[in-house]
């Protein structure tokens, strides 16, 4: 057959060797049994390859080859997919005989040189993983010819061709028989040489064991070998037996349903029709059960699950496994409670090797007990139907039939889910694209999920290149939350504020960019509505009613010159209709007014000029807001969500859900292609930090440890505490902080400051509440008597809590104070032209308190013209009182300068003094004109207003008045100075 | 448990007519054990049973200079008490007084306890104001008086039990009304103190 020598270049195997037969050692000698030494097995393994490589020969050249030439450019796809298998099984083979080859070279070396070449040199022995792969890839691709009946179709209709083709092959396969049909006849020829080896071989590697001594090095590489082969034998039966199954399946079914069912990559493990079952509610005439998938028949419909998303239960008592699957849920019943072992143990056993990927090896039963199926599973899957999942692909982690854990859900019309799941649907954190017609523009949700939707923390990139950062609830914006317009949008502008059902709702916030004008007020349905402030840049202010982001009814205006008009006017600010005006000097005008037709205002009405000074609290420091917004009820959507993490007990994994993301404080600028990555630092164990916390938050209860631990909590950008801090921190800037800051806001501002300190306080009694109880304790003093928590709150928190305020506190108090300070400046200003000795006899200190020693002169210096010697101590002590923000060290500062001042006193008398006020005061006066600290009118109502009510009368109170007088005292000076015309001399004032 | 009712006092009265030597005294013998901080001889406090209350007085000096006298609201704003004190060998003293009770009439607390005291009794031989002059006077505006002498502790005491009686006794669901601050035992803040 010269035509036949090489049909493939790549084929070198192709001619049958001859025996070699100086080595062949007789047959019966083997037969014998018996005692024989090593090399003699080894000799007789020789003889057995060099079989095995012949009949492997023999039929790549007799069958193989031919059988890939009978049609060797199909064009029907099924022909074509035969032509791959049998080209699969060609390439299998022909590894199959290199192996054989390998080993017999090895065998060869052996016999001549068995000194230098050990046993484990063998590929059968020494590498018993490639030999399993070889053998293992040839019967893979043996039955996979048989289930797809290659055979059958090559050799149709040529049955005397074939079975002359077969017939060379009878001398190296004993029984085999060339009854039946030719297709039964090839695959024989195709199988037979290697199950024939293969049971040798096992004879063989026994008595090879057998010659061994008992601790040969060899010996359990031998041992292993027997088992290999054992189990490569009852796993070629097994593929045989399945294949045969498969084939055999076809003859039962309609074409189309076997056209779909038995394609060679399948097995069929179990029948119904074998074992009956049958599914409820599905009703199902049959089952079966592939390596890959449970398929239900159904009339001409197939149900077909993928075995890697079945998970099966048996169910207690009955006669019945159920089916869970993504998108099914069904009973398989059986009368026999063994047919349920079976059907279970079968169903297992193909879950487990399909999530593998392969077949067990060794074979069901031959290993240890069956391990169950993993309840845990990682697989994709696109829905059919199921809600909104309908279409879309889940890739991830699944547990009983549902997404569960973390995956990725890739909907057809591009949006897509990256995050976590719990029972099939979104649940924890996720990343949420929505594509928008633009190309390449998506709405980016960055944020927490329960059940499917949107709820609690989350950021949101809007593809107009809005962000929205704050707390959903049912998929839609609501509580509180902040939205940023694009930065190049045509209206910039920020709001602040609360949110309900996807619109401004409540008290918010809102900035626009380009006036600068900020609203302070009450929304709804994404309008002004209700009470609200308008703060613009120029400094002009008022309150009024907002209805459908209109404004109606009177309001008050307050211009910037700190005249005050109360009444009607229009969004230009222009008075219309019934109104009053008063202007700064006392004047009042009252009456109609209208716009008229020219410019200017039209006015008919009373002018008052007699009218005294106007009460500074209702012009130019009337506060605006306090009472429209309590401050009770401003921040509902920033406290709520604190609430409700401590009622649930303060579980960790919902901190951030409730209190918003752990932002770690880094000045990286952000590129595009972080583009989804969110601003989140993922912390491994939230539940246990938190546990970590509030174990922490017991261990401080003591006053100096609260108050390094509460330090420590509202700095921590972490832990609960700081976290609501920082949001507050954040709607204080909105409010006040910037360009829009006005004097008028100062009441709310401070009102704001104390009920922060006063939610905080309650914060962390809640956090202690929860700490406790988890110890199974309560917390004493439950409720906090009104009296002990101002105390806690005035004492300990606001002095916490005020530095992260303070900033823009301090500036509206600037704001508020302006002109009393201008004056203060210029007396302190004018004060501080005098010697030291002028200004004590200017402040009416009487001589013998003069502390003149402390004036150390140089030869040229004459006392009465040194300046800023006296009570020095005292003026550094006071300056000092700029460098806290907390009031009652501030209160300290001022009770340690009363101090100097005695001290420097008792040293000029030589005795301890007590300094009675006709004494002190005007000591005091001279103290703080020379410390010249800058905005003290400022720093004096900041102190008064943060200070521990407690103090109201007692000693702090009366120091802060006391300074308070002296600055009184000192602006007097200044508007004094103001009114003298021209220069002056220094002598009419001394 | 008796309550402790903080009262804020306010000094008023030219220079020079004792009014820290007046409250000196008063303070002298302390009720207190512990020693409240004070601010020389210008802020001082002691603690007077009066009834089942205890009235701590939180006494407020000003100076009494002409030039300071229009800070003084700062001082007697939420004062309980006023004692405005003048000497009687000067006149001059007593003039300052009625100004004081005509500016506390008009822009003083309301209710405010007023406590006149004609101080430096011990010199009656130079004495410029008669002591019906001073009676009559406190009458016509409803006020206490009393003669006294820091230096020979004379009707201090009296000085200040007359201003405690004169103190309403306390609605005790109402607190701190008036510049009146009280503890109902509970938890006394750091500087109150605990009756014994």
């Amino acid at each position: 057959m010269p035509g036949l020598a090489a049909p493939h270049p790549a084929v070198t195997l192709s001619q049958p060797r001859e025996l070699r037969g100086g080595w062949v050692l007789p047959g019966s000698h083997c037969a014998l049994g018996g005692a024989m030494c090593s090399r003699e097995v080894e000799a007789a393994l020789l003889r057995l390859e060099e079989t095995f490589s012949a009949s492997l020969a023999h039929v790549n050249t007799r069958i193989l080859q031919p059988l890939l030439l009978a049609d060797p450019e199909p064009w029907e796809p099924r022909g074509r997919e035969h032509l791959q298998l049998l080209q699969q099984l060609l390439r299998s083979s022909q590894q199959l005989r290199q192996l054989t080859e390998q080993s017999l070279q090895s065998l060869l070396k052996r016999l001549h040189q068995p000194r230098t070449t050990g046993l484990e040199a063998l590929p059968l022995l020494g590498s018993a993983d490639g030999v399993l792969q070889v053998h293992l890839e040839y019967i893979e691709s043996y039955t996979s010819c048989l289930v797809a009946q290659v055979f059958q179709q090559v050799a149709k209709g040529k049955r005397e061709h074939w079975l002359a083709q077969c017939r060379p092959l009878q001398k190296y396969l004993a029984g085999m028989s060339f009854e039946g049909s030719v297709d039964a006849v090839l695959g024989q020829a195709l199988c037979q040489p290697l199950a024939q080896h293969l049971q040798q071989y096992i004879l063989l590697l026994l008595r090879l064991r057998d010659t061994l001594r008992k601790h040969h090095p060899a010996q359990e590489l031998v041992i292993n070998a027997i088992t290999l082969y054992g189990n490569l034998q009852s796993f070629l039966q097994q593929a045989l037996d399945q294949a045969v199954a498969t084939q055999a399946l076809g003859h039962s079914l309609s074409s189309r349903l076997k056209d779909a069912l038995c394609t060679p990559g399948h097995r069929l493990l179990q029948d119904s029709q074998d074992i009956p079952v049958t599914a409820i509610p599905l009703r199902a005439e049959r089952v079966l059960l592939f390596d890959d998938a449970l398929v239900l028949l159904k009339g001409p419909n197939i149900h077909s699950f993928d075995l890697r998303l079945v998970w099966v239960h048996p169910v207690q008592d009955r006669c019945m496994l159920r089916v869970v699957t993504p998108e099914d849920e069904f009973s398989l019943c059986v009368r026999d409670p063994q047919d349920l072992v079976v059907w279970q143990w079968k169903v297992s056993q193909a879950v487990c090797q399909a999530l593998r990927g392969k077949k067990d090896f060794p074979v069901l039963g031959a290993g240890p007990a069956p391990s169950e199926p993993p309840a845990c599973r990682s697989a994709a899957y696109t829905f059919r139907t199921k809600g909104h999942l309908c279409r879309a692909t889940y890739e991830g982690e699944w547990y009983s039939g549902r997404p569960h854990g973390k995956g990725t859900l890739k909907w057809p019309d591009g949006r897509n889910h990256v995050g976590n799941f719990r029972w099939g649907l979104e649940h924890g954190f996720g990343i949420y694209l929505v594509p928008k017609a633009i190309e390449d523009k998506f709405d980016c949700y960055k944020c927490h999920w329960q059940e499917g939707t949107m709820q609690g923390y989350g950021i949101c990139e809007y593809s107009s290149e809005e962000v929205y950062r704050g707390y959903f609830q049912a998929g839609l914006r609501h509580g509180f939350g902040v939205l940023d317009s694009a930065p190049q949008a045509p209206q910039p502008f920020r709001y602040t504020g609360h949110w309900a059902k996807d619109q401004r709702s409540g008290y918010g916030i809102q900035e626009d960019g380009n006036s600068g004008e900020r609203y302070i007020g009450m929304w709804q349905a994404d309008q002004r509505n209700g009470s609200g402030v308008v703060v613009t840049q120029a400094g002009i202010c008022y309150q009024s009613t907002f209805q459908a982001d209109k404004m109606v009814g009177p309001g008050v205006l307050l211009s910037e010159d700190d005249s005050l008009y109360e009444g009607t006017f229009t969004k230009d600010l222009t008075p219309e209709g019934k109104g009053k005006i008063t202007f700064p000097n006392g004047f009042t005008l009252e009456g109609w007014f209208g716009s008229g037709t020219g410019r200017g205002l039209n006015t008919q009405g009373v002018l008052d000029t007699a009218a005294l000074p106007p009460d500074p609290s209702s012009t130019c420091k009337r506060q605006l807001g306090v009472d429209a917004f309590p401050v009770e009820s401003r921040w509902p959507g920033v406290y709520g969500p604190f609430r409700v993490f401590m009622v649930a007990g303060c579980p960790g994994e919902l901190q951030e859900a409730l209190l918003g993301f752990h932002v770690q404080r880094s000045r990286v600028p952000r590129r595009a292609q972080d583009y989804l990555r969110c601003e989140r630092s993922c912390l491994e164990d939230e539940a246990g930090r938190m546990e970590d916390a509030l174990e922490e938050l017991l261990c401080h209860r003591e006053p100096a440890a609260l108050q390094r631990y509460l330090q420590k909590a509202l700095n921590s950008t972490w832990h609960p505490l700081g976290k609501l801090l920082r949001t507050l921190m954040l709607t204080f800037q909105a409010t006040y902080g910037g360009f829009g800051a006005n004097k008028h806001l100062q009441g709310m501002a401070q009102g704001e400051v104390k009920q922060h300190a006063r939610e905080l306080w309650a914060a962390y009694r809640g956090l202690l509440r929860v700490a406790l109880q988890r110890k199974g304790q309560a917390l004493e003093e439950e409720p906090e008597d009104a009296e002990t928590r101002d105390l806690q709150v005035h004492r300990l928190m606001l002095p916490l809590v005020l530095p992260s305020f303070y900033s823009e506190l301090f500036t509206l108090y600037l704001l508020l104070h302006e002109p009393e300070d201008a004056l203060y400046s210029q007396g302190i200003a004018s004060l501080s032209l005098f010697p030291d000795s002028k200004l004590l006899e200017f402040l009416d200190v009487h001589k013998h308190l003069w502390p003149l020693k402390d004036l150390r002169l140089t030869s040229n210096q004459r006392s009465s013209l040194v300046r800023d010697r006296c009570f020095l101590s005292a003026t550094e002590c006071l300056q000092k009182i700029i460098t806290t923000v907390d009031p009652r060290e501030k209160l300290e500062v001022l009770e340690k300068t009363y101090g100097e001042i005695e001290a420097t006193v008792s040293r000029v008398l030589g005795r301890e003094h007590k300094l009675p006020m006709d004494d002190l005061l005007p000591l005091l006066i001279y103290v703080v004109s020379r410390a010249r600290i800058q905005h003290l009118g400022a720093e004096i109502h900041l102190i008064r207003d943060m200070m521990d009510p407690v103090h109201t009368g007692g000693l702090y109170d009366f120091l802060l008045t006391a300074l308070e007088s002296c600055y009184e005292h000192i602006q007097k000076g200044g508007m004094r100075l103001r009114r003298l015309p021209g220069h002056w001399d220094l002598r009419d004032l001394s | 448990r008796m309550a402790i009712r903080e009262l804020k006092v306010c000094l008023l009265g030219d220079t020079g007519v004792g009014k820290s030597s007046i409250v000196c005294r008063f303070v002298q013998d302390h009720f207190d054990h512990n020693i409240s901080p004070t601010i020389g001889a210008s802020f001082m406090t002691k603690t007077v049973p009066c009834g089942n209350e205890l009235h701590k007085f939180l006494i407020w000096d000003t100076a009494g200079q002409e030039r300071f006298h229009s800070l003084a609201p700062m001082y007697y704003r939420g004062s309980a008490a006023a004692v405005i004190v003048y000497d009687i060998t000067k006149q001059d003293s007593f003039h300052t007084l009625k100004k004081w009770v005509k500016e506390l009439k008009e822009h003083g607390p309301e209710n405010i306890v007023m406590a006149i005291a004609g101080n430096k009794c011990d010199l009656s031989d130079i004495r410029e104001v008669p002591l019906k002059d001073a009676k009559d006077y406190a009458e016509s505006i409803g006020a206490i008086v009393v003669e006294t002498s820091a230096k020979n502790a004379i009707n201090i005491e009296e000085l200040f039990q007359g201003i405690s009686r004169q103190i309403p006794p306390l609605d005790p669901h109402e607190k701190g009304n008036n510049g009146v601050i009280c503890m109902h035992g509970g938890k006394p803040p750091s500087q109150a103190h605990r009756c014994c």
